[in-house]
């Protein structure tokens, strides 16, 4: 028991930082930084309470249906569901890819313990994270309702085991998948196909629940049933996740047997998935994990031969091969930039192919009758993808250690910006391609479209691309040991998806003003123009801010 | 304060040249470099020496572009390597002491990569590159990942691509750690194969025979000065009795 506190206790100061923000506040430059994030969050509070007070009218909502247990199954619900997936992400790189396995593997330690610590780390995690979200619901409902002592204890307990299922289950997912996917030479591939897979497979299941639930909502005599049982919505809209359903009921059948008998349903069921996914861990953990930093070579395959010997290609060609390359091969990347682009077109078909055929057919009529509109609709997808991509505002951060590479070969600045741009282009164009596949299948492609997609898209994600790099090249993170924060725990990543957003949403509000007075054609020629003017205006500043970092870096 | 000693080498134009070069750390509190000046001619071996934190891996990144000078200037064949910085990285190549390089490259990958940054043709790059592959026994090696290779192959690599675009400026910080001793052997002959054809060597070491033996002229740095400078006979003058390097080494970074 004492190894395992010791680990957690070693997994929460590594994972929150706290001896490095000691370390921070006493450093001015750190400490500014610091106050400029703080302001961030505070600005956040009008927006958050204007979310508490939609939420209140909600419940008002669900009271007047006779339905109000639906308030809190939507709250814990949507924890409860949150959890589970960014779980995979989460745990996928607190179990296989963190530095601390390189010291904790060798240590006498059962798979288990480590598990059982990185978990309680994660769980901790999640307390924080899904508070803010489930206090309002849970707060609210209890006010409301002039709830007991009782209720208040419920919630406690709820809010204690809330993430224990949804975490487990990533957990046993995640380690069979690195269990099965631990086959020597296509590892990395095969990791970020699989992995993109399930996100996929697991959003289609969850919608194809929903999709379910509302059938039976759909119902005729559902109606009357309304009236009749005061928790049938949650019952039925439950079958969703049955956890967060069981909690839900609990919380509304406080004064009866069942309310109890719900809420310990919901402990036990928590404790007994936790006890399996450890169980399960003593067995699956170490298969996936040992290998999964060997890199195996070809023998005499890797001989060089004559035709490994390139012809001469440009400087920035060869940035730009060299970046598509270690985006290619290193899974983290990959899945963040490429797993990205890919991703959201596809999502977007699913949940019509979801739905049904009859709201495909709605929506392909809408579509069809504005094909102009759809156009400017994949435009705007193309340029939000090129910051999503994150290719370029972590362009520098991914050079890391190899940063004096570039800094001391001679490669002239413009070069750098192109073939970086270059790189983040390759990624824009696998966007393109899919979101092509994604439009021909909803039947709203055509080839004028295709066109203006790709020449307006591409011109698009220039100005976000260099707005990127002039944040990435502003502060480049690359003191890193472990790609993962280069690319997924690098703040620059939001900033630009802040200020990439702010760009998109002015231009695009521009274009939907100018819509009614003026002629299509020439509002694709605006934006055009926009794109242009606005490559060049952040070039210069970019050139700047490249020469002087490249200069002053240590 | 221990005299310097001055040499006269009469072997042509000049070629790389420090002036009065300093660097702080931390505010001005640490002075990693001071005031220090040095005249480097076409084919020479330049050692470098000094203990840990001496200012050696300052200096050399101050010349090749990593670390910006507080004051002074550096000119290589009379360009201001950070007034002209394109001209001079063509140059000049660099091999650092802990080789960090692009892990999801193969090695061929980095190789071409770099040679299309040096603007070599294919011809030409694939002549130097398998000369230098058989020489230090990677050709075996090159279509791997880099990740794959040991710390000395990834030395390996970093000193090929450092030749391929044939640098009038070699510089190395410790070179020798690391390598195997065949392959330190070979790196000697390419450093003095290099000075015979007029070019300059200019590296950083610890091992004091490596100095000894090879070089043409020895600076010892000690906390960010120049203590001593000259060939090895005339750094054996001027400490008769002292015989060895090591014992002149001891003798200047002694602490006062």
């Amino acid at each position: 028991m004492n190894r395992i506190l010791a680990l957690i206790k070693m997994d929460l100061s590594i994972t929150f930082g706290l001896s490095a923000i000691r370390h921070k506040i006493r450093n001015r430059n750190d400490m500014i930084q610091m106050i400029i994030l703080g302001i961030a969050l505070l600005s956040l509070i009008p927006a958050y309470l204007m979310m508490v007070s939609g939420l209140s009218r909600i419940y008002y909502a669900y009271l007047n249906i006779g339905q109000k247990s639906m308030f809190l199954l939507t709250g814990i619900l949507a924890c409860q569901v949150i959890i589970l997936f960014l779980g995979i992400l989460y745990v996928m790189s607190k179990y296989y890819f963190s530095n601390d396995l390189n010291i904790l593997v060798p240590l006498p330690l059962k798979p288990k313990e480590i598990i059982g610590a990185k978990f309680i780390s994660l769980l901790i995690y999640e307390y924080i994270t899904t508070l803010p979200l489930l206090l309002p619901f849970i707060i609210i409902y209890g006010v409301n309702e002039n709830a007991n002592i009782l209720y208040w204890i419920y919630s406690i307990i709820i809010l204690v085991f809330l993430p224990v299922i949804p975490l487990s289950i990533s957990s046993i997912i995640v380690m069979l998948f690195m269990k099965y996917t631990n086959i020597r030479g296509k590892k990395d591939l095969l990791r970020t196909i699989g992995y993109i897979a399930l996100i996929i497979v697991m959003i289609a299941f969850q919608l194809k629940m929903q999709n379910l639930a509302q059938r039976a909502i759909d119902n005729e005599d559902f109606l009357y049933k309304i009236i009749t049982d005061s928790t049938i919505l949650v019952r039925s809209l439950g079958i969703v996740f049955p956890p967060s359903m069981w909690a839900a009921l609990s919380l509304s059948n406080l004064t009866s047997i069942s309310g109890f008998l719900y809420i310990l349903l919901f402990v036990i069921a928590s404790i007994a998935v936790f006890y399996i996914m450890l169980f399960l861990s003593d067995r699956v953990f170490f298969q996936g994990l040992i290998g999964n930093l060997e890199v195996s070579t070809s023998g005499r395959k890797a001989r060089v031969k004559s035709s490994d010997f390139q012809r001469q290609s440009p400087s920035c060609i060869a940035i730009a091969m060299k970046e598509v390359r270690v985006l290619l091969r290193t899974p983290v990347y990959l899945m963040n930039s490429i797993g990205g682009v890919v991703l959201m077109p596809v999502l977007m078909v699913i949940s019509f192919f979801i739905e049904g055929e009859e709201s495909l057919s709605m929506i392909k009529m809408l579509l069809e009758t504005n094909q102009r509109i759809v156009n400017l609709i994949g435009v705007g997808f193309i340029v939000v993808l090129g910051f999503l991509n994150s290719v370029c505002c972590t362009t520098f951060s991914r050079e890391g250690k190899n940063m004096w590479i570039q800094r001391v070969l001679p490669v002239s600045t413009k070069d750098q910006i192109i073939g970086r741009i270059l790189s983040s282009m390759f990624v824009q164009v696998i966007g393109i391609m899919v979101l092509y596949g994604s439009m021909a299948y909803i039947r709203v492609l055509t080839l004028e479209g295709a066109l203006i997609i790709a020449v307006l898209g591409l011109l698009g994600s220039i100005p976000v691309g260099e707005l990127g790099m002039i944040i990435d090249a502003y502060r480049p993170l690359l003191n890193w040991d472990n790609p993962q924060k280069a690319m997924k725990q690098n703040l620059n990543v939001i900033i630009c998806m802040g200020i990439g957003g702010l760009y998109v949403f002015g231009a695009g509000f521009l274009i939907y003003k100018l819509m009614d007075t003026v002629d299509l054609l020439v509002i694709y020629g605006i934006a055009a123009a926009i794109f242009i003017v606005s490559s060049l205006i952040l070039y210069k500043p970019l050139e700047k801010i490249i020469e002087m970092r490249f200069n002053s870096l240590e | 304060m221990l005299p310097l000693i001055y040499i006269n080498n009469e072997r042509g134009g000049m070629m790389l040249k420090l002036q009065n070069l300093s660097k702080t750390y931390g505010k001005g509190s640490v002075k990693a470099v001071d005031n220090v000046s040095l005249e480097i001619r076409p084919g020479e071996i330049f050692g470098f020496l000094g203990p840990n934190g001496a200012g050696k891996t300052t200096t050399i990144k101050m010349i090749v572009g990593l670390l910006k000078p507080d004051s002074g200037k550096i000119y290589l064949d009379n360009i201001d390597v950070w007034e002209n910085p394109m001209e001079a990285k063509s140059r000049i190549s660099f091999v650092p002491d802990t080789p960090e390089v692009y892990d999801k490259l193969k090695g061929i990958e980095y190789l071409n990569f770099i040679a299309d940054i040096y603007g070599i043709p294919k011809d030409i790059r694939q002549e130097r590159i398998e000369k230098y592959l058989d020489i230090f026994e990677l050709r075996n090696a090159v279509g791997d990942i880099i990740g794959s290779y040991s710390h000395g192959m990834k030395q390996k690599l970093v000193l090929i691509s450092a030749l391929i675009h044939d640098p009038k400026l070699f510089i190395l910080d410790e070179p020798m750690v690391g390598l195997d001793p065949k392959s330190s052997f070979h790196l000697k002959e390419i450093m003095r194969e290099r000075c015979n054809e007029g070019k300059i060597v200019f590296f950083s070491t610890h091992v004091l025979e490596v100095a000894e033996k090879l070089c043409d002229r020895i600076a010892i740095i000690n906390k960010g000065k120049i203590v001593a400078l000259g060939t090895m006979d005339e750094l054996r003058r001027y400490s008769e009795e002292k015989e060895s390097l090591e014992n002149i080494f001891l003798e200047l970074t002694a602490n006062e």
